[in-house]
């Protein structure tokens, strides 16, 4: 795991000093061993393939520490979709998740994520990446082929 | 009655400098820092960072430097 901290800088007509904006974050290589929860799977990917509508996605957050853990979101592209997280998790235990899109995303490509903090000591957060890519239909690219083909 | 009105010229010359130097454009941003906590290895994420023009005349964003 590794701590990255990013401040872009902002220059506008008031003059200087520049303002700056900061965002940080705990890079994880196992992100499937993290504590106190887990999240599976930690990547959700909503990506159009075919013609049936895929606006739904359900995950699972597990609760691996020995208190009872209440999940509350604190940062979410909600132009994009709404998140349901569990109410709260018992140590041991999972909680089902659903990320549902907005009617007005279905037919968008995106790149967004959420964030929600826990209650344990330290609050830890996690974010959770979203991605949304639309692909033609696999029945749309196998009719076209076949169309102008010769039949026997 | 002099000592007075010398005090008003004084207040009044205060004011207007503080003014003049309040004028012009002024960027706020209220949630300046934002933690994303635990993220996966080379996954893409997004914040919003809301920018409020707070002076009073037009902000504009002459450029943006990646730190």
């Amino acid at each position: 795991m590794r701590k990255v901290t990013k401040a872009p800088k902002i220059k506008t007509n008031e003059g200087p000093p520049d303002k700056k904006v900061t965002v940080m974050c705990n890079v994880v290589d196992r992100p499937d061993a993290t504590y106190p929860v887990t999240i599976k799977p930690y990547k959700l990917d909503l990506t159009q393939f075919g013609s049936k509508v895929r606006n739904m996605v359900t995950f699972r957050i597990t609760n691996v520490s020995d208190k009872t853990l209440t999940p509350e979101m604190v940062a979410i592209a909600d132009r994009y979709f709404k998140v349901d997280l569990p109410e709260s998790i018992e140590p041991g235990e999972s909680g089902e998740a659903r990320l549902k899109l907005n009617e007005s995303a279905l037919d968008q490509e995106f790149e967004k994520s959420f964030t929600f903090e826990l209650n344990d000591p330290v609050k830890s957060r996690f974010t959770v990446p979203v991605k949304r890519k639309l692909r033609p239909s696999i029945q749309q690219e196998i009719s076209s082929d076949t169309q102008g083909g010769s039949s026997d | 009655m002099r000592k007075s009105i010398t005090t008003i010229i004084i207040a009044l010359s205060l004011l207007f400098l503080f003014s003049t130097v309040m004028a012009g454009p002024n960027l706020a941003i209220p949630e300046p820092s934002f933690d994303f906590g635990y993220v996966p290895q080379h996954a893409k994420i997004s914040h919003v960072f809301w920018l409020h023009s707070t002076g009073d005349s037009t902000l504009v964003i002459t450029k943006v430097t990646p730190g």
